[in-house]
């Protein structure tokens, strides 16, 4: 239905709303999905890379070891495992464990916090 | 206290801008609402809905140091100063902290928010058991202040499209009474890739209930609800 | 008929999810409780029938999660249908010629040890 008040203002200024922490977690999924998505084409190459010979699955593994790579591997660690700690909370929370408000935060901080630590375990490996 | 709140006149043509206050609570005083009162008495060019003052007609929901709640339960002295009032978030601004609930409306509307029975009418009264009545406990409060879909963002995605958390609860408060016939249309009609299944379970809804209800939940019912139809 | 499904859509992320969370088990467990991955142990897994299959199948259930999400964060954020459509477009060529690119690669290596 077509709102009566023609080019009424809204407020939606996203910096000035404070999120519950579920909120966080969902971004954190869309924005984990959204990197995983892009890097799935190059999964693929790097998946074919790997068979092409020895020494291309060798240069795979030492490539990790450079900076920028070890980077991105972080990076992907990290969403990686936000997203499917993410997922995994969605699906219990579909089947009702894990969806009354108190246990749905208490998940929502266990995912953020654990993928963080699982990144901060990978930039440790790879970067430090 | 201080008191920052959105400010907008459609009859001026200046866009919304925020204004500071700085007015002293009475020893009476405890709630927001009671110091919006007061201000409205130093300022009555300041617009804001109110009416039964106790957090059952649902009229002064607005965001509230970035959370929607409303005015007239929230107490003075859980909030942070500056306390920053806006309007509704996503929803079209009519004036100061006064919005334009027309879609919210509508969504209601579309859910048919009223008992549908084809069978003959009995003497007396539907009766339900106890067990069918209490599935009725934490749908029935709903106040529609519209806390749950100006906090949610799927609903501010799509306000046109997407039924929002208020509007959904209030469905399956209907597809779960005993006494409705007509669940499988009322089913039927939520199986869209809008209408539902915007929603991502991020629970601001159930975040923001002044009454303390869980749309989330009625959600997460309904879709199982789907899914026991169509298998 | 409806151009983008509700529940259909909603269902299939899920079993499309699990079927990842199984898949990714299943590696993880090879990977990490096995001797240490060498050349000569990631291509017998790898190019194995079954792990020929198995990848493709990830990939697979990749691509079409990633669809899905795609396709919710457009709804989401992008109105205008012609950009809506060149979007959902593109992601759907690129995903199909994921899956494609390494099924082809599976075959590959399979025809290759046989």
């Amino acid at each position: 239905m077509r709102s009566p008040v023609g080019g009424a203002p809204k407020f939606l200024n996203l910096f000035h709303i404070r999120f519950p922490i579920g909120a966080i977690a969902s971004i954190g999924h869309r924005v984990s999905g959204v990197l995983l998505l892009i890097s799935l084409p190059l999964l693929a190459l790097t998946l074919e890379r790997s068979f092409s010979s020895k020494a291309a699955f060798e240069a795979l593994r030492t490539a990790v070891e450079t900076p920028w790579w070890g980077l991105f591997l972080v990076v992907m660690v990290w969403a990686a495992a936000q997203h499917v700690l993410a997922g995994v909370r969605h699906l219990l929370m579909d089947i009702g464990i894990g969806s009354p408000l108190v246990e749905a935060r208490t998940s929502a901080w266990a995912v953020i916090l654990t993928a963080a630590i699982i990144g901060l375990a990978g930039a440790i490996r790879w970067l430090a | 206290m201080r008191i920052s709140i959105y400010r907008y006149n459609p009859e001026t043509g200046t866009d919304p801008y925020m204004q500071d206050y700085t007015i002293e609570p009475e020893p009476g005083d405890k709630k927001l609402l009671d110091v919006l009162m007061r201000l409205k008495t130093v300022d009555d060019s300041l617009s804001f809905r109110r009416s039964c003052r106790e957090g059952v007609c649902g009229s002064d929901a607005m965001n509230i140091n970035g959370r929607n709640g409303l005015a007239c339960i929230t107490a003075l002295s859980a909030l942070k100063e500056p306390v920053v009032l806006r309007p509704l978030p996503g929803f079209p601004v009519i004036r100061d902290l006064v919005v334009d609930m027309t879609q919210f409306f509508a969504h209601y509307h579309a859910i048919k928010p009223y008992l549908i029975n084809d069978g003959v009418p009995p003497e007396r009264e539907r009766l339900q058991t106890p067990e069918q009545r209490e599935r009725l406990d934490g749908l029935y409060e709903c106040i529609l202040c519209a806390c749950c879909s100006a906090f949610c963002p799927s609903y501010w995605w799509n306000p046109d499209k997407f039924i929002g958390p208020a509007g959904l609860l209030q469905a399956y408060r209907f597809i779960v009474d005993s006494r409705d016939t007509a669940t499988a249309e009322r089913l039927a009609y939520l199986d869209d890739v809008y209408r539902l299944y915007r929603c991502r379970t991020i629970m601001n809804c159930t975040e923001v209930c002044p009454k303390g209800l869980s749309p989330s939940h009625a959600i997460e019912r309904i879709r199982i609800a789907l899914l026991r139809a169509s298998s | 008929m409806k151009v983008f499904y509700g529940q259909r859509a909603w269902l299939l992320q899920r079993a499309s999810a699990l079927a990842l969370l199984l898949i990714l088990a299943l590696g993880a467990a090879l990977l990490l409780v096995g001797p240490p991955l060498t050349y000569e142990r990631w291509h017998g897994l790898a190019t194995s029938p079954h792990g020929a299959v198995i990848i493709v199948l990830f990939f697979a259930a990749l691509s079409l999660h990633g669809w899905i999400g795609a396709r919710d964060i457009v709804l989401d954020y992008v109105h205008s249908l012609p950009v809506r459509l060149s979007v959902l477009a593109i992601i759907a060529v690129i995903l199909f010629a994921v899956v494609i690119r390494v099924a082809l690669t599976m075959a590959a290596q399979l025809s290759l040890v046989s």
